[in-house]
């Protein structure tokens, strides 16, 4: 499966990821209305280090997914491609999934009682903050692929 | 091969997902003294509310789970006895069925404390006015017997009991809540953590009256005499003074029991074909070598899972457990997991007000505990997971006893683009 994945070197810390993150999350996908008009989350967060660098980072889309374990209502679930999803229609917000989610990447919403997750923008397959990344510091990639690259880590 | 489950509920039916990831063969049986597939039990207080409507009380799993997952499902059947010695399971319309492999997933009974009285109103089932919230049924039962002028009493100020209020306020005349303890939630929240829920819920809550350090000495009609010898006028009277692991089936069939069904690493129980997961085990905690009861939600699934996949034959060990909570009242957000008291811990404060508290606490620089109060938008599973994991904190990059917002740089850099790129922290 494909997921998105950061590299911490090339990221500028521009957060236009988010702002399209916001856009491909938006009734209206119009960037401007996303941005300043509609009140939508950015499902990817940009962190800042302690060195002053800068990474993106959005739900892993775990194998073992803790969020799944912990929902209490079926709101959040793996597709059969092996998203995590999230269905706010089925959400008590008990935010049981905020609770255990190792990167904090399930996040309550700002703006109501929902919670905010990526979704890999399944409905197109092409995750717009990936697509619209200047520095290619996020890269929607193939688990075999960063396989390969773990030795760089290691 | 025949693989049975007892109880279709959290641990039941993630054990039954968890078999099949690994068996698509073999015969999977569940069965469930309730009458309904299974459900989020920790909704029956939204339904209670009007805030989840009967069909969406099913979200759990899609309508055709079971057949999905080729399993049986008993509904409406209760396991009366089973013999271990030629493995064999007896219900209460006499049916018997053969297994090789067994999950006890019995979860909880309410507790029912000797109050003088109660135990006959409770008996007294179908029309009696005296009620426990554990069931979809419990919650189906109490909305049709509520009305705008009930007097309502809750006995026990514990999470089950906060949520009956929620769920009953607006919708009866009054609520009062008694509890013989000094504070609501005793067993999840200090002094100062307790007062702010409770006068949340005194200012959101419609009518609802706290009676602490109050119990109940006899329980006649339609009044209760109270331990300080007032006596008050009731309609309706919810139990909710605790849970305690369903082990009477286990007991029964000579299965070695503690304060729960005793299991080993792999959620065997002291047969080596009956496994047992969820409220009714007992589980080494995470911080000390006493064996404890949590009934919450999620352990239960992940032992439920994990006790499939042992039962299918792959051996995994189980890790140790500790409390966790998600809670919200009245839209006031509760997050703690952890410990936060006990000798050497050290409880920093980060934030606090009126109504928000930010505290975490640090024993031997780990992590071991922490409090949220309406802070839903911190990080919390980044905390949860340091003391999952046992981080020792001075290998961080920040000094997280002064961190506002919790952050997964926190990490040094090659740990997080491991973590990040692996999908597992
Ligand atoms: C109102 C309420 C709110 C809650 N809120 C939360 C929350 O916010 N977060 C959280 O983590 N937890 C919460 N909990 C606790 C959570 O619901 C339990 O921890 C969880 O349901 C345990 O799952 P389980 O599978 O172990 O057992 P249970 O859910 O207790 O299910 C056991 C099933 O086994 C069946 N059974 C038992 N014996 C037999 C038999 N002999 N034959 C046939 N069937 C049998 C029972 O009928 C039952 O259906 C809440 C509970 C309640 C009641």
């Amino acid at each position: 499966m494909k997921k998105i994945y950061s590299f911490e070197d090339k990221c500028l810390g521009c957060k236009l990821c988010e702002v399209y993150c916001k856009t491909a999350r938006s009734k209206s996908k119009n960037i401007i209305k996303a941005n300043k008009e509609e009140n939508i989350d950015s499902a990817i967060i940009v962190e800042k280090t302690n060195k002053d660098t800068h990474f993106a980072l959005q739900c892993r889309h775990c194998t073992d997914a803790k969020c799944i374990k912990a929902c209490i209502s079926g709101a959040i679930f793996k597709d059969e491609i092996g998203i995590v999803r999230y269905d706010k229609e089925k959400c008590v917000s008990c935010l049981s999934c905020v609770l255990v989610c190792p990167f904090g990447a399930v996040r309550k919403s700002d703006f109501n009682s929902t919670v905010t997750k990526c979704d890999l923008c399944f409905s197109t397959g092409k995750p717009l903050c990936v697509s619209n990344c200047p520095n290619d510091a996020i890269k929607f990639l193939d688990e075999k692929e960063i396989d390969d690259r773990m030795e760089i880590v290691k | 091969m025949k693989y049975l489950i007892i109880g279709n509920s959290a641990a039941g039916v993630n054990a039954i997902e968890a078999i099949r990831r690994l068996d698509q063969q073999n015969n999977i049986t569940v069965i469930s003294e309730e009458n309904y597939q299974i459900y989020g039990r920790p909704l029956i207080s939204y339904y209670l509310s009007g805030k989840i409507k009967y069909k969406n009380m099913f979200s759990y799993k899609e309508k055709d789970f079971y057949t999905k997952k080729k399993a049986n499902l008993l509904l409406n059947t209760k396991v009366n006895s089973i013999n271990t010695k030629i493995k064999k399971i007896y219900t209460n319309d006499n049916l018997s069925l053969e297994y090789d492999k067994l999950l006890l997933a019995t979860g909880s009974l309410p507790f029912i404390p000797c109050i003088k009285g109660l135990k006959q109103h409770i008996d007294n089932k179908k029309d009696s006015n005296v009620f426990t919230f554990l069931t979809f049924e419990d919650s189906l039962r109490l909305k049709n017997k509520i009305k705008k002028t009930s007097k309502v009493v809750v006995l026990g100020a514990g999470l089950i009991g906060l949520k009956v209020v929620e769920g009953l306020s607006g919708q009866v005349d009054n609520i009062t809540v008694i509890d013989l303890s000094d504070r609501i939630m005793a067993s999840v929240l200090n002094e100062i953590e307790a007062n702010m829920v409770k006068s949340h819920i005194e200012k959101c809550g419609d009518n609802v009256f706290f009676k602490l350090k109050t119990g109940i000495s006899e329980v006649r009609n339609d009044t209760l005499l109270l331990s300080n010898n007032t006596v008050i006028d009731y309609d309706i009277l919810i139990v909710s003074v605790g849970v305690k692991p369903n082990v009477e089936l286990a007991k029964n069939a000579g299965l070695k029991i503690g304060k729960g069904i005793i299991v080993n690493n792999y959620l065997q129980t002291s047969n080596k074909d009956v496994y047992a997961a969820g409220d009714c085990i007992e589980y080494e905690d995470l911080f000390s070598n006493n064996k404890k009861l949590y009934a919450l939600w999620t352990n239960a699934t992940r032992q439920g899972e994990l006790a499939g996949y042992n039962m299918s034959g792959i051996k995994m060990k189980y890790s140790r457990y500790f409390a966790i909570n998600a809670i919200s009242f009245f839209g006031m957000n509760l997050l703690s997991a952890g410990i936060t008291t006990g000798k050497d811990i050290h409880n920093y404060i980060i934030e606090s007000s009126i109504n928000t508290f930010h505290m975490i606490s640090i024993l031997n620089n780990k992590l071991v505990g922490f409090v949220l109060i309406n802070c839903p938008n911190k990080r919390a599973g980044i905390y949860t997971t340091l003391i999952n994991d046992g981080i020792d904190i001075s290998t961080l990059d920040y000094d997280i006893t002064t961190m506002k917002n919790i952050k997964f740089s926190i990490y040094p850099k090659k740990n997080r683009t491991k973590k990040m790129w692996q999908g597992a922290a």
